[in-house]
């Protein structure tokens, strides 16, 4: 069954969205990961314009963040305080980020922003991901093996502004959290992710957080900063689609129910090599299109970042 | 599409009766549409309208349908650092957002391309002069370009075999509108050249719009954008929070 999706002006088959949301779905339960990464990308390849599936999937975000984030809420695994900064951080970050955006695509450059983005960052995560993951296999059947060091000081230790993280044990300048949310606000906005995979590990790495509330601190931040995305979007290029965030939105909700199960029953290292794995494999696609001949040396514009 | 063509069937019938009456002589030509409204519904994949009438014994026919004209940018891609990216880019000002030409034989054969382009058929005649920034030469390439993209859409197209003539007297064509027919009034104009002169000249009007649900949410993203958003933020926060209850562990 095909339906036309009124924002998008495409008409494309249910099926495929619902199976888009569960298969990404699926990996997010699986994984923990909250999927915008890798269904923006998809949903460009199936023809969906990029501006549309770059506001659309914020909006998915914040669907699949909430309930999430009521769960680590419930469980007491969010640090408010810590949430708060990275939020302030967030939301100037969204806000210069959809700014940017408007700009972009008004002089016609925001598809290949948004493509240059992901290659770069589903490169860098894509690697990270297996290089960690092999890693950790190994010192699970070697044990001897050296271990790394979690709280290490660098020079941001002494930046000013230092505030005091009681749930978080820190005490640190207000800047790194504020600045960390800007960077991954600015991400989101430009391509439509919640960000959750540089969050967490700059909240793990960069801030030295425990890793028990990092999952829940970084939601908390996302279904924020994601609202503000489609806020925006919607008023500055009204391209959020609210009929294809649905069917992501159902696919998405049922795939990840199933993921989260099964997740239980596989190997952690095996699995995430795997998702590094898939990572990579769209960070090449959307490579390719980078770097491919074009079909035609003409392409058409929206004039003035209007339609 | 169904539908429209039984529709259709008593009009071509009263089209046959009038052709068979002595007083159509004075008809040159007459056209009808089996639909003067095209609606995009959610399940919206496409149509094609038939077009028919009656002509003079002699002459040949060319269909033109044209949608709302908008300015169109059109933008060249360059090597840049290894990558391909949007460089240099030309407006083009009153550029029909669809343009389809039929015939019933080659438009070359049919009239002088001075007189064709008068008129306004082949899409060639998108007006360069209205186009900015780039030397004239180059013009010509960006136009190119563009008929290029929109006939991949398929959204331009000349089709010289497209008008079917039965008796000399009845002809027949079908517009093809794709799923990403862009809405607005178009215009369907009907010419009957003969001996390559214009004899005879119809135009009619046609509207593609989107109706229902989808049109609601259209107008509704653009009018209050604001409000809009919000409600699609509420909508996602209620759909997480729901299915974080209903599955809960």
């Amino acid at each position: 069954m095909q339906i036309y999706l009124p924002i998008a002006e495409v008409s494309v088959n249910v099926a495929w969205l619902l199976g888009l949301g569960g298969g990404v779905g699926f990996l997010s339960g699986l994984f923990g990961v909250g999927g915008g990464f890798l269904m923006t990308p998809l949903l460009i390849f199936i023809g969906i314009p990029p501006a549309v599936a770059v506001a659309t999937e914020a909006n998915q975000v914040v669907a699949a963040s909430v309930s999430g984030a009521l769960a680590h809420w419930r469980r007491r695994n969010v640090d408010i305080k810590m949430g708060l900064v990275l939020l302030a951080g967030g939301f100037v970050g969204s806000s210069l980020g959809v700014w940017l955006f408007t700009l972009l695509r008004g002089i016609g450059q925001i598809d290949f922003v948004i493509s240059v983005s992901y290659v770069v960052f589903l490169g860098i995560i894509g690697v990270l991901m297996v290089v960690e993951s092999v890693r950790a296999w190994q010192r699970q059947r070697n044990p001897a093996a050296p271990r790394r060091r979690l709280h290490q000081h660098y020079w941001v230790h002494g930046l000013p502004l230092k505030m005091r993280f009681r749930t978080s044990k820190l005490y640190i300048s207000a800047l790194l959290p504020f600045s960390i949310g800007l960077f991954v606000g600015v991400l989101a906005a430009i391509m439509g992710v919640g960000g959750g995979f540089v969050l967490v590990p700059a909240m793990i790495y960069l801030l030295g957080m425990p890793t028990s509330i990092v999952v829940g601190t970084s939601l908390f931040q996302i279904v924020f900063v994601t609202a503000n995305v489609t806020l925006l979007q919607a008023i500055n290029n009204q391209t959020v689609d609210i009929i294809l965030a649905l069917f992501l939105l159902i696919g998405g909700v049922i795939g990840a129910q199933i993921g989260a199960r099964v997740s239980g029953r596989l190997r952690g290292e095996q699995l995430r090599i795997l998702l590094g794995l898939i990572v990579l494999a769209v960070c090449l696609r959307v490579g390719w299109g980078l770097v491919a001949t074009p079909e035609d040396m003409f392409a058409l514009g929206v004039p003035g970042g209007r339609e | 599409m169904r539908k429209v063509r039984l529709s259709a069937l008593p009009l071509l019938a009263m089209l046959l009766a009038l052709a068979a009456s002595p007083a159509s002589a004075a008809q040159k030509l007459l056209v009808d549409l089996s639909a003067d409204e095209i609606a995009i519904t959610t399940g919206f994949t496409g149509t094609e309208l038939l077009l028919f009438g009656t002509k003079e014994e002699r002459g040949d026919v060319v269909v033109v349908v044209r949608g709302p004209v908008s300015d169109a940018v059109v933008r060249r891609r360059e090597r840049f650092a290894g990558v391909w990216v949007n460089g240099e880019s030309v407006v083009f000002r009153g550029v029909p957002a669809y343009y389809r030409v039929a015939s019933n034989r080659p438009l070359e054969d049919i009239a002088a391309p001075g007189l064709l382009a008068a008129n306004g058929i082949a899409a060639g005649t998108i007006d360069l002069a209205g186009a900015t920034d780039v030397p004239a030469a180059q013009r010509v390439a960006f136009r190119d370009g563009l008929i290029r993209n929109k006939t991949r859409q398929g959204l331009y197209g000349y089709d010289p075999r497209g008008v079917a003539i039965q008796g000399n007297r009845l002809f027949r064509t079908t517009a093809i509108f794709p799923a990403n027919v862009p809405t607005g009034p178009y215009r369907v104009n009907v010419y009957l050249f003969d001996r390559g002169k214009l004899a005879a000249h119809r135009e009619s009007t046609l509207v593609v719009r989107k109706v229902g649900l989808g049109a609601d949410v259209f107008s509704f993203a653009h009018r209050q954008a604001a409000l809009y958003g919000v409600i699609a933020i509420v909508v996602a926060v209620a759909a997480g929070w729901f299915a974080g209850v209903v599955f809960r562990r």
